[in-house]
């Protein structure tokens, strides 16, 4: 932490930054004298310290601080991660940028691609235009949105019904040539999942090029967090994406922990990681299922989706909720799962067992292991180039896991998949990782790797689940609040990071910005490349491998 | 990577006895069958408000005006109002009356955490309804749930019958996600699950609207699948059915009506059957499609 500190004050100097501090535990916060110096700043951090750029955040804070601030928002990348001890912190560079009639702020684009994303969204919701950024097509608000109004500045209204402007469409990247034709589809599409619109140029069977686009879901989540008290938008938080309901109200309880400056009891973190793991495997359950499903072998599929059911009766046994709802409290947990410790013994036992012959009768399967080998490959340069974070990072050889880079909950007390305990298990994770394709195989086998681990996991922490003592929750957090008090919260959801950024508004049972970035929105951005060169019957299985949220991505 | 142990090795599992055609895979155990119908004590299902001799600290309104205010804002979809005074319940006048409306309840169980004297979660899901109206609860006894209290497999039976008197097919689903959490699509996507299994009942999910009988429509309906969810009714062929599908496509839920939602799938495509729940379990999806066909059943009958 501390040779962090100095390492970027002494390489960045008084002529950049106007202050650098340590706060919330692990957070630096870097401010800049001028919003210009953003894209030195920035490419230091990811190009010369090898950080990686987690989130952007904006805010509109011209009432008190009279200018639009962005939070580039950074952690050590996973080089750094894997040989070396983890370093738990998160670099914040903070960018005034002030109020004028057409606010600007520097584009990143040119140093690190996978800011795009976020600086479009940027220009959607609060009107700042990413100077330097080529891709000014609409994002989130779709392209009936009329020109000059914005959602996240304070000004609008959340219950503004915005007329429908003229219909312009959307510009796609047209492929053009001999042979060459397009195949839109959905946003409606055939299976019960998410809606999406992917337009694919083929040439044949192959894909030449795809072109996504999504936030059909969008519902103004983050807006609406800003008209709720703390305690409601708990709920807002399990509903951004319902099968990431813990990952995602788990973030936001821990911003607000960290805002209050608070250690919660022990018995609600184990009680934590233990719901965030069973929510983990029944995903994982489900898309490897889906994954079976897929690649057109029904039998493997129906197989997983049992084991699927038995996890979500379990979480209904515990949680009251089929879909791990109402788990987590501001400050702890809603539920006491001591008395459920036994059974969550047995059947991680039991669901292993079955899990282990469901899986090697797949790997059996020559037509299984056809269709999945060097199918959806994304490289490890592009996984970095765009920030991707997850399963989809870790398959392409980037050592990224928040539970062991960022620990939280109980997480600090096991052995999460990688941090070896002897240098042989180290560099035998180290080699393993450098041999992962990319592909869909190999998320696959990842998959089938972290819900081995997860069971393990929860046969672990349930084991110690008794000797801790009953409080569930700290009592008190909200009073403990400062106004506009900000942090950043974070969890490994079974997609990746989840990381949430919290300002507690004037009154401290507001909120004033909340920031929301699950895993699904670095995430999206690397399936145009995984499918190049695949063809278009590959899709599905390509998509079902990475298994994104569309919602979570949405908002 | 791949935990292989000796044994698997050894005698590779390629198909024959051992494969395809065996149990060899032991996934599936009778008390996972006849979990169907069994819904843990927990489960967070529905709200039933206390018999109102029991409100006595909601009685004379007028002076409560503040306590009144602060047990509507423990919730946060707005599903708990307090009605006027002179309603009739068991023909005594009442002064108030608390309702929970289950079209908007996301089942967080907060009313029964702030007024344990006034609400109370049970486990039995809230029943599915015609119109949003029967969803209305304001006495433990007024809601009509005895149908839903039928098995899974008896109303699946019935509902099968049904399907093959009217269509004299199969009856087939078409999806719509239009702006859910994705919470609703697992559940719906447990429907097509070996425990559940809806196929069985003649009923199946097609990929296309212009094959489907039934819309069953999720979400809030966002202000971007707006257009997308009124193309998909039209391509969807008369007689059509379409069915609300959680807390959000019944109300808008915990998104409500703001500039990016329209706060329930009604305000784009009429809605026959409404099925609560945040999100609503398999039962409650099935008895949903019960009530659908059962309507169909009376449009067919007016034709």
């Amino acid at each position: 932490m501390n040779d962090h500190l100095t390492l970027i004050s002494q390489q960045l100097g008084e002529r950049l930054v106007q202050s650098i501090h340590q706060e919330n535990q692990n957070e630096i916060h870097v401010i800049l004298r001028t919003p210009e110096d953003t894209g030195t700043v920035c490419s230091f951090l990811y190009q010369s310290l090898g950080y990686r750029l987690v989130t952007m955040v904006c805010s509109d804070e011209r009432e008190n601080e009279e200018c639009f601030v962005i939070r580039y928002v950074f952690e050590p990348g996973a080089e750094r991660q894997s040989e070396q001890e983890p370093q738990d912190i998160f670099v914040l560079v903070i960018a005034k940028i002030p109020q004028s009639a057409d606010p600007k702020f520097p584009s990143l684009v040119s140093v690190i691609p996978g800011a795009s994303v976020y600086e479009r969204e940027i220009r959607e919701m609060f009107g700042l235009i990413p100077v330097g950024n080529p891709d000014t097509r609409p994002l989130v608000l779709h392209e009936q949105w009329p020109e000059g109004a914005y959602p996240l500045r304070k000004e609008f209204d959340i219950k503004t019904k915005v007329a429908r402007d003229k219909v312009k469409h959307q510009n796609y990247l047209t492929v053009e040539g001999e042979g060459i034709c397009e195949i839109p589809v959905g946003p409606v599409h055939a299976g019960i999942i998410e809606p999406g619109h992917f337009r694919f140029s083929i040439m044949g069977e192959n894909i030449v090029n795809l072109e996504t686009r999504l936030f059909y879901t969008h519902k103004g989540v983050e807006k609406l967090a800003e008209s709720m008290t703390l305690e409601n938008a708990l709920l807002l938080s399990e509903r951004i994406s319902g099968d990431e309901a813990v990952a995602n109200s788990m973030a936001y309880c821990q911003a607000m922990e960290k805002i209050a400056n608070v250690r919660i009891p022990n018995k609600a973190m184990r009680t934590r990681s233990i719901c965030a793991e069973m929510e983990r495997i029944y995903n994982h359950l489900g898309t490897l299922a889906g994954i079976s499903t897929d690649l057109g072998f029904a039998y493997g599929s129906s197989r997983l989706n049992i084991l699927k059911e038995r996890m979500m009766q379990l979480n209904e046994k515990i949680a009251g909720s089929r879909i791990l709802f109402g788990v987590n409290k501001i400050g702890g947990v809603g539920i006491d799962i001591l008395r459920h410790a036994e059974e969550l013994q047995t059947s991680s036992i039991s669901i292993r067992k079955d899990f282990d012959k469901v899986i090697s009768m797949l790997r059996s399967k020559s037509s299984v292991i056809d269709r999945l080998r060097r199918t959806g490959i994304i490289t490890k340069k592009v996984a970095a180039d765009l920030q991707t974070v997850g399963i989809a990072a870790r398959c392409t050889g980037i050592d990224v896991d928040t539970r062991r880079d960022h620990p939280y909950a109980a997480y600090r007390e096991i052995t999460v998949s990688g941090r070896g305990e002897t240098p042989k298990q180290r560099m035998a994770h180290r080699v393993e990782m450098q041999q992962r394709q990319g592909d869909a195989m190999a998320r696959f086998d990842v998959r089938v790797v972290e819900t081995i681990d997860s069971l393990a996991i929860i046969q672990e922490l349930s084991a110690r689940l008794g000797k801790d003592d009953d409080t569930l929750v700290l009592p008190g957090i909200t009073e403990r609040l400062e106004p506009f008090g900000n942090a950043l919260g974070y969890a490994e959801s079974h997609r990746g990071q989840t990381l949430h950024w919290l300002m507690i508004g004037k009154d401290t049972n507001s909120i004033f910005r909340y920031k929301v970035r699950t895993a699904s929105f670095c995430n999206w951005p690397a399936i145009e490349n995984a499918v190049l060169n695949d063809i278009v019957p590959d899709f599905p299985l390509i998509n079902k491998s990475l298994d994104l949220s569309y919602s979570g991505n949405d908002l | 990577m791949p935990e292989m142990t000796s044994k698997d090795k050894k005698q590779p599992n390629r198909g024959g006895r051992d494969g395809i055609l065996s149990d060899h895979v032991e996934t599936i155990s009778a008390s996972l069958i006849n979990s169907r119908d069994l819904i843990m004590p927990n489960y967070r299902g529905r709200v039933v408000v206390a018999p109102v001799s029991k409100n006595d600290n909601l009685r004379n309104g007028s002076s409560n005006v503040e306590s009144q205010s602060a047990l509507k804002k423990t919730c946060v979809t707005e599903a708990i109002s307090i009605g006027r005074a002179g309603v009739m319940i068991s023909g005594e006048e009442q002064d108030s009356i608390l309702s929970v409306d289950n079209s908007k309840c996301i089942m967080c169980g907060r009313c029964q955490l702030s007024y344990p004297e006034l609400f109370k979660m049970e486990s039995q899901f809230a029943t599915p309804a015609r119109s949003k109206s029967e969803m209305i609860v304001n006495s433990p006894d007024a809601e009509p749930g005895d149908t839903s209290r039928k098995s899974y497999e008896k109303v699946g039976g019935d509902l099968r019958e049904k399907i093959k008197k009217i269509f004299g097919r199969s009856l087939a689903i078409r999806e719509v996600d239009a702006g859910s959490c994705n919470g609703c699509e697992v559940e719906i996507t447990a429907l097509n699950n070996a425990i559940y299994d809806i196929e069985r009942f003649g009923i199946h999910f097609v990929a296309s609207p212009r094959h489907a009988d039934v819309l069953m429509v999720t979400g809030p309906a966002s202000r971007n699948m707006e257009i997308a969810l009124e193309t998909t009714y039209k391509a969807t062929p008369d007689p059509k059915i379409v069915i609300a599908v959680g807390a959000c496509a019944c109300s808008g839920g915990i998104f409500g009506d703001t500039y990016a939602t329209t706060g329930g799938i009604d305000k784009v495509v009429p809605v026959d059957v409404y099925i609560p729940g945040c999100p609503p379990r398999p039962q409650a999806l099935l008895y949903g499609l019960f009530l659908a066909v059962d309507r169909l059943d009376g449009l067919n009958k007016n034709t």
